[in-house]
C-alpha cells in the first residue's frame, strides 16, 4: 500500500494550484494583449477574451475579468484620453493580476488599462492595410463606381449554411413589392485564416462573368466575432477596392469596422440591412416612377383645365366682339340706309324737278317748233302757187319749143321742100340694103309715091 | 449592361417628359403625345422591377470555359 500513489481530491489540487499561482504571481504585471471582446455583463462586470496573434494566427488566449468599479474608473480615463470607449478587437496594455479560482479556473483580473497603448495589433494591421491602400490610390476606388440604378443581378459571396445568407435572401426574395432579384451564390469561407484567400478566389470567378451582374455582396452572420481579422487582410481589401463592380458588405455585428467594410461600395451592419438597402434602391427607382405618374396626371390636369379656361374666356370674348361688331355694323347699315333713303328722296325730287323743267322746255320747244313750222307752211302756201305757176309756164314753153323743133324735123317738111326718099323693100338704100338691077324701088315725095324698076346702078363712092 | 442602359434611358426620358410637362410651355396636342410616350416608359420601368433575365446555367457554362 505504501507504493500506492497518493490520491488527492480535485479541490485539494485546484486549491494547491491557486495557492501556487498566488504565491508565484503575487505582483501586478503589465501585459500587452489584444482584447477581442469586452463582454460587459448587465451586472457591469466585464469578462473579456484576451489573445495574442502572430502572423494573423492566435498564439495565446486567456479569459479576463474587470470588476464593475474598476471598469468604470478605467473606462472614464480611457475615454478622456482616447476620445473613444474601449472597443473590441484592440490591443491594450493591461495591468493584471493572475487569478485562479477553484470553480472558474485561470483568468487575468484586469486592474488597469493604459489608454496610451490603445492601438492593438489588429488595429495596426488595419492601419497598415488602410495606409497601403491609401498610398496606392485604391481606398475610394470601389466607392467611386457608378451604382446601378437597379441592382437586380447580384453575385453573392457567402456560405450556404450561413444565417446571414438566409436573412439576406429572405429580405430580397420575399419582398411585398414584387421586386425581382437574380442572385447566384459563390460559396466561400467567411471567417478565419482561409477566408481572405477563399473570398478573393470567388471575386476572381465573378470577374470572369461580371457582365451578368450589377453588384457583389459579401454576407456573413450567425457566427462568432472571432476571426473577422481576415477582413483587414491587405490582399483581400485590395481585391475588393479594385473590383470593377460595386461590392456591398454585410459581415456581422462587429462594432469595429474592418477595412473591407470601410472600402467596400457600401457596408451594412447586418445582411438584413444590406437586403433592405437593395430593396431601397428599387424603391428609389420605383417611387419616382410612381411619382412621375402623379406628376404627369397633376400637370396634365392643370394644362387641360387652363386650356379649357382659356377657350371659355376666348369664346366669351369672341362672342362679345362678334356682338359688338354686329351692333356696330347694324348701326352703320341703319345710318347708311337712312342716308340712302334721304339721298334717293333728294335724287328723285331733283330728277322730278329736272323732268318738270324738261317737260316745260319740251312744251315750249314743241310749241315754238309747231308755230315755226306753221308759219313756214304759211309762207310755202303763199309761195307755192307762184312757183308752181312759173314752173308750169317754163315747162310749157319748153314743150312748145320742143314741139316746134320736132315739127321742123318731120320728113314731110323736107319732102315739102322738094326732097324725096327711095326705099327698097321698105328700107332706105345704103350699104346694108344694096340695090341691084331689076329691083323694084319706091320713091316717096311730098305728094306722090313712084314705083320704078332699076336699070342702071352706079356706085357714088 | 445593355439592359442597364435601357432602363436608365427609359427613366431619364421619363423624367425629361415630366419636366417638359411641368414647365407648362406645352400645347394640349403635344401633351397627349408626351403622355402616351410616358405611359410606355412607365410600363418599361415597371417591368424592369419585376423581371429577371439571367440564366444560372449560362453563367456556369461561361465559368467552365
Amino acid at each position: 500500500m505504501s507504493n500506492s500513489p497518493k490520491i488527492f481530491t480535485l479541490k485539494q489540487v485546484v486549491t494547491s494550484v491557486r495557492k501556487t499561482i498566488e504565491d508565484r504571481y503575487a505582483n501586478l504585471y503589465w501585459v500587452k494583449a489584444e482584447m477581442h471582446k469586452l463582454n460587459q455583463f448587465p451586472s457591469g462586470h466585464c469578462f473579456p477574451e484576451l489573445l495574442q496573434k502572430e502572423n494573423g494566427k492566435i498564439v495565446a488566449q486567456i479569459s479576463g475579468s474587470i470588476w464593475k468599479h474598476n471598469f468604470e474608473r478605467i473606462n472614464t480615463r480611457f475615454i478622456e484620453v482616447v476620445k473613444e470607449p474601449i472597443k473590441d478587437d484592440t490591443t491594450l496594455l493591461l495591468q493584471v493580476k493572475v487569478n485562479f479560482h477553484e470553480l472558474y479556473g485561470l483568468s487575468l483580473q484586469i486592474m488597469d488599462i493604459d489608454p496610451n497603448y490603445a492601438l492593438g495589433e489588429l488595429q495596426k494591421e488595419r492601419e497598415d492595410t488602410l495606409r497601403r491602400l491609401q498610398k496606392e490610390g485604391l481606398i475610394n476606388k470601389n466607392q467611386g463606381l457608378d451604382f446601378p440604378v437597379l441592382p437586380k443581378r447580384i453575385a453573392v459571396i457567402s456560405a450556404e449554411s450561413s444565417k446571414g445568407l438566409s436573412d439576406f435572401m429572405q429580405v430580397i426574395s420575399k419582398n411585398p413589392w414584387n421586386y425581382r432579384f437574380f442572385t447566384m451564390l459563390f460559396p466561400a469561407s467567411l471567417q478565419g485564416d482561409n477566408a481572405a484567400r477563399s473570398i478573393s478566389d470567388q471575386l476572381e470567378r465573378i470577374h470572369r462573368v461580371k457582365h451578368h451582374f450589377d453588384c457583389v455582396v459579401i454576407v456573413r452572420g450567425g457566427g462568432g466575432e472571432v476571426g473577422l481579422s481576415c477582413y483587414n487582410n491587405y490582399s483581400l481589401c485590395k481585391n475588393i477596392a479594385s473590383f470593377s463592380l460595386p461590392i456591398l458588405t454585410g459581415i456581422g455585428h462587429s462594432t469595429n469596422l474592418t477595412v473591407a467594410e470601410m472600402i467596400s461600395y457600401r457596408n451594412a451592419i447586418t445582411p438584413t440591412e444590406l437586403g433592405d438597402f437593395l430593396i431601397q434602391a428599387f424603391h428609389n427607382f420605383s417611387v419616382p416612377v410612381k411619382n412621375t405618374i402623379k406628376r404627369i396626371k397633376a400637370s396634365s390636369l392643370v394644362i387641360t383645365s387652363e386650356a379649357q379656361l382659356r377657350l371659355k374666356s376666348e369664346s366669351k370674348l369672341f362672342k362679345n366682339v362678334v356682338k359688338q361688331t354686329v351692333m356696330q355694323n347694324k348701326q352703320i347699315v341703319n345710318s347708311s340706309l337712312k342716308e340712302l333713303a334721304s339721298s334717293v328722296k333728294f335724287s328723285v325730287l331733283h330728277q322730278q324737278n329736272s323732268i318738270r323743267k324738261n317737260e316745260q322746255g319740251v312744251y315750249r320747244n314743241a310749241r315754238f317748233l309747231v308755230s315755226n313750222q306753221t308759219s313756214e307752211l304759211g309762207k310755202l302756201n303763199v309761195s307755192l302757187p307762184v312757183v308752181v305757176k312759173a314752173k308750169f309756164l317754163s315747162e310749157t314753153n319748153k314743150v312748145i319749143n320742143i314741139a316746134q323743133s320736132i315739127r321742123l324735123m318731120d320728113p314731110i317738111n323736107v319732102l315739102n321742100r322738094g326732097f324725096s326718099i327711095t326705099l327698097l323693100n321698105g328700107k332706105t338704100i345704103g350699104k346694108n340694103n344694096k340695090v341691084k338691077n331689076g329691083d323694084l324701088i319706091l320713091t316717096k315725095t311730098a305728094t306722090f309715091n313712084v314705083k320704078s324698076k332699076v336699070e342702071i346702078t352706079e356706085n357714088n363712092e | 449592361m445593355s439592359d442597364k442602359i435601357k432602363y436608365t434611358d427609359a427613366f431619364d426620358e421619363l423624367q425629361q417628359i415630366v419636366l417638359d410637362i411641368e414647365d407648362g410651355e406645352i400645347s394640349v396636342d403635344e401633351l397627349s403625345v408626351k403622355v402616351k410616350r410616358a405611359s410606355e416608359l412607365i410600363k418599361i420601368c415597371k417591368e424592369k422591377l419585376s423581371s429577371t433575365e439571367e440564366d444560372v446555367n449560362l453563367i456556369l457554362k461561361e465559368l467552365e470555359e
